[in-house]
């Protein structure tokens, strides 16, 4: 079942500083709830370890996050999927859309996310609740580590 | 691959000692949350620190006009306690309908707060009565304890020790449960204390336990079921999955609120 999210931030900063955040692997690696590792496979592709940790749940999952259909500075689809062993699989996208507005950014989002394996049977009542918490500690972190990015 | 420690401290000081030197260690309390996912490995600490032989973090006492209970006490203690049916009868009764017998006998409450699974019972009891955490650190208010879905106000090396309620003048806990897994669906706690009314909701919230202000407003003018038909419960934020929907589960807390009031007397 998948799983469909969306929000809007305001932002202080120009559209060329949050693009290039968003394009910045320190920065995703300091969003991306519970990253350990982020290693640049290519300008769009990464390799990552995610410590997923809702309740008694704990899993850490590998897999590759990827930039697709990239249009800057207007917004990208930041896609991911990873394998958490016994656990099952996570896998997710967000469209981020970046507009002017005055001084500042809008930022939009729409994601989807959806599980499987284990995790998914057992933690059903669990996991809209769990994507969207991670979907919004995601842009919250982001629009923290804005604050001080040029 | 699935070793682990096990530490049995013999004291608070030493288990909160352990707890802060090993990054992914565990508390285990009665074990009915850690011990299934461990089992289905979804979850592997590095250490398990096996809080059964701390002394003096359970039983129920009566302290003035508060009820304390200490975090390592069993549900089913708290249910067949005569001092907790005297003093908050709603909250016998509320582990009384607890999970199921396995869990009731080696489930604690302590186990259950710093779990703060979005729909288990004890958490309603704690926000609607206004009760105080009482950690190896500090105390904490109901309010500030509940941080969201499966998070609390607990540090990472903060164990709880009691849990202290005042006694209200009057409260009543109504539960509509799964009846496969005995979790609320949704279960509504609410209670009148000198401090005023509080309704709080457990099951319903994705972000865990919360309380309905529109409820507690109508309820401090009118404590009757009535007062509350016409206050509705916004299905926004409230878990829908395939055992009801959203619109369902916040119309079913209205209606579990009057009938928790009802019992309340």
């Amino acid at each position: 079942m998948a799983l469909e999210m969306s929000g809007e931030y305001e932002l202080p900063q120009a559209r060329e500083v949050v693009w290039k955040a968003l394009n910045d692997a320190e920065i995703l690696k300091k969003c991306i709830p519970g990253c350990e590792t982020l290693e640049k496979l290519s300008d769009s592709e990464f390799q990552a370890t995610v410590k997923l940790s809702i309740g008694p749940v704990s899993a850490r999952f590998k897999g590759r996050v990827k930039l697709e259909d990239i249009d800057a500075p207007n917004g990208y689809k930041i896609a991911g999927e990873g394998e958490g062993g016994v656990a099952g699989f996570a896998k997710g996208f967000a469209n981020v859309a970046l507009a002017e507005a005055g001084e500042g950014t809008k930022l939009t989002y729409k994601a989807e996310a959806a599980t499987g394996g284990k995790i998914a049977q057992l933690g059903q009542r669990l996991i809209a609740g769990s994507a969207k918490k991670t979907a919004d500690r995601f842009f919250e972190n982001f629009v923290a580590a804005l604050q001080d990015y040029k | 691959m699935y070793a682990f420690k096990y530490e049995k401290p013999w004291s608070l000081a030493a288990a909160a000692a352990l707890l802060s030197e090993s990054g992914d260690a565990k508390l285990l309390a009665g074990g009915q949350t850690l011990l299934p996912a461990m089992k289905l490995r979804l979850a592997g600490p590095s250490t398990i620190i096996d809080l059964s032989k701390v002394p003096g973090l359970s039983g129920v006492t009566r302290e003035g006009d508060n009820l304390v209970i200490g975090a390592l006490t069993k549900h089913v203690e708290v249910m067949n306690s005569a001092e907790v049916q005297k003093s908050i009868p709603a909250l016998a009764h509320l582990v009384s309908v607890l999970g199921d017998p396995a869990v009731r006998n080696r489930g604690t409450i302590g186990g259950s707060l710093a779990n703060n699974d979005p729909s288990a019972d004890y958490p309603a009891a704690v926000l609607a009565l206004n009760g105080t955490v009482h950690t190896n650190k500090r105390k904490i208010a109901a309010d500030d304890f509940f941080k969201g879905l499966f998070e609390t106000a607990l540090a990472a090396d903060e164990i709880i020790e009691r849990v202290s309620f005042p006694v209200p003048e009057k409260a009543g806990y109504e539960k509509f449960r799964n009846p496969a897994s005995r979790f609320a669906l949704v279960g509504v706690f609410v209670a009148k204390t000198k401090d005023g009314v509080r309704v709080a909701v457990t099951g319903a919230g994705e972000s865990g336990v919360f309380r309905v202000k529109e409820m507690e407003a109508a309820l401090a003018k009118d404590w009757s079921p009535k007062a509350i038909e016409g206050v509705k419960v916004s299905a926004s934020g409230i878990i829908a999955d395939l055992h009801g929907t959203a619109d369902y589960r916040a119309h079913l807390a209205g209606v579990i609120a009057r009938r928790a009031v009802a019992k309340a007397g």
